[in-house]
């Protein structure tokens, strides 16, 4: 099972790099598009980020699901869960 | 608390354009900042130099993305317009092949009517590229990041023309042809560079540079010219500073590299002290091409419809870029079939460039001329008869050159290739193992050219300005 603390922090990091804010200011539940600026390059960014990370393939159609940090680790967590079962 | 004088908040490794947007606003912020560069002048790829009556720009030779992209922005903080006057020349690129011209205007509908003239048949596609291209922000899709550009050519047109010729400044700029470039930097470039290129600072691209090392001056920052750094300190944890070629210390709490990738990391750092994931990345990443180019001063002015100073002009005598893109990898110089040309306000200063890929020093040496005028003679036959007579001086710059002044690896002209598996990488602006050690310019992977490394250089100074502030 993969831990889902860690995963947070872990995504939580990914996209402090690109958007630039600081740890602190992305909370599970913050909205990435209006609170942090995340715009479409940046959005492409953050995907690949974490699919080259966790060896992921995110399907397109799942990226617009992800508003919040809280749905990125629900999304990787199920895809995990998924590859190692 | 003051700082000794060699001591620094931040140093910047390379002062090309990169590194000097990110000292610009290191050095507004309130930080002190010091840039050690180890050519005689500042610019990186953006330098001009004399010869005789002739100046020429070493390489870079105009840039875009003052409407489009975030370059305009950053350049209006920082009041760069106080200190240049910038052109903006239209049309900012013409391409000629055997059979048709089309140009890039400033004025885009006019853009979209030269090309529906040259492509009757594809009218209706061609407004419609133009305008997904205009709206890329809001058209851009999640899914573009594992596509190539020709997979977005092949969305809008079936002509292979079309494809070629629309494609084929982009491979100039990028070093790929569409079969390999990723379509977002694709779309990026042919959004910044032909959307909206064609800008040139008054009197030389070395303007450009000597404009921000100005700004970044009155502001308090420190450059030092002629200085090679030969090691970054660190203690295996924090970046601690720099070493220079005379064995010179200078401490800070934050080095910035604008060079390449691989010599910072595997030279400068220091292979010890490196992640092993990400010493393993770095060592499978291929760099872009980099380019031949050829600086020629004329007896007679040159004069003609499309000779005008200023805009790019693209030669393709074969539309096969596959095979173009093969032949510049290979070094095949006789079957190049490709090339662009530049000329300055003087309309004497011409340059010539191709794509070509990095040999050592002694090939160069042996190949230099004959390249240079094996590619001269092309160029009467094909595209500009008797030019031969018309030369007075001639001299060229080899992937080698370019590596001697810039340190770029393998004279790389855009840092890492373009491909879709290289596209982002995670941890190359500032990576997790070494504290205070960042990474600027073309090397981190999100942008070529000048508006590519203004914006990362931009970028990484917000990321150290709020790790500062902390």
């Amino acid at each position: 099972m993969v831990d889902k603390k860690v995963l947070e922090d872990e995504i939580r990091e990914i996209i402090s790099d690109v958007s630039g804010y600081d740890l602190e200011d992305i909370k599970p539940e913050t909205n990435l598009i209006n609170e942090l600026e995340i715009d479409s390059i940046k959005a492409i960014e953050i995907t690949v980020a974490i699919e080259k990370k966790y060896k992921i393939s995110v399907r397109d159609e799942d990226v617009p699901k992800i508003v919040t940090l809280n749905d990125a680790v629900e999304l990787v967590h199920g895809m995990l869960n998924h590859k190692e079962n | 608390m003051k700082k000794s004088a060699n001591e620094y908040d931040a140093i910047i490794i390379g002062a090309g354009i990169g590194g000097l947007v990110c000292g610009c606003y290191l050095a507004k912020a309130g930080m002190k900042v010091l840039i050690a560069e180890q050519h005689n002048k500042p610019g990186g790829y953006c330098t001009s130099f004399k010869r005789g009556e002739f100046t020429f720009d070493a390489a870079a030779h105009s840039f875009g993305g003052m409407r489009f992209g975030p370059l305009g922005k950053i350049f209006n903080e920082l009041k760069i317009k106080e200190k240049i006057n910038i052109y903006h020349c239209d049309p900012s690129d013409i391409i000629i092949t055997p059979d048709l011209q089309v140009s890039f205007y400033s004025d885009i509908n006019n853009t979209i009517k030269n090309f529906q003239e040259a492509f009757p048949n594809e009218n209706y596609n061609i407004e419609r590229f133009f305008n997904f291209l205009i709206n890329s922000e809001k058209n851009i899709s999640i899914s573009i990041r594992k596509s190539n550009f020709s997979q977005i050519l092949d969305s809008f047109f079936s002509s292979s023309k079309i494809k070629s010729v629309l494609s084929f400044p982009i491979f100039g700029n990028s070093g790929l042809p569409p079969s390999k470039l990723s379509a977002f930097l694709g779309l990026k470039l042919f959004k910044e560079f032909l959307l909206d290129g064609g800008y040139y600072p008054e009197g030389g691209m070395q303007n450009l540079a000597n404009a921000l090392v100005e700004i970044f001056k009155e502001n308090g920052g420190e450059l030092l010219l002629s200085s090679k750094v030969n090691k970054i300190i660190c203690d295996g944890k924090n970046a601690l500073g720099i070493r220079l070629l005379n064995n010179e210390q200078v401490s800070s709490k934050y080095v910035i590299s604008n060079c390449d990738m691989r010599q910072t990391y595997l030279k400068l750092l220091g292979k010890e002290f490196i992640d092993k994931t990400f010493l393993n990345t770095i060592k499978k990443m291929s760099p872009s091409l980099s380019v031949f180019i050829i600086y020629v001063g004329l007896k007679e002015p040159f004069y003609g419809n499309y000779f005008e100073p200023g805009s790019n002009i693209w030669y393709l005598f074969d539309y096969n870029l596959d095979k173009n893109y093969f032949n510049s990898k290979k070094g095949f110089f006789n079957d190049i079939n490709n090339l662009m040309m530049h000329i300055f306000p003087d309309r004497k200063s011409v340059t010539f460039f191709i794509n070509a890929s990095f040999k050592n020093k002694m090939y160069w040496t042996e190949n230099k001329k004959v390249i240079m005028n094996l590619l001269l003679d092309k160029i009467e036959k094909l595209s500009i008869e008797n030019i031969s007579d018309n030369i007075k001086f001639k001299e060229a710059a080899t992937p080698y050159t370019l590596f001697k002044y810039t340190s770029n690896y393998k004279g790389a002209s855009f840092g890492w290739a373009g491909i879709t598996s290289q596209l982002v990488l995670p941890g190359f602006i500032k990576n997790t193992f070494i504290d205070g050690l960042f990474m600027t310019g073309h090397w981190t992977t999100h942008g070529f050219g000048i508006p590519g490394v203004t914006y990362i250089g931009y970028e990484t100074a917000q990321k150290i300005i709020k790790n500062f502030k902390r």
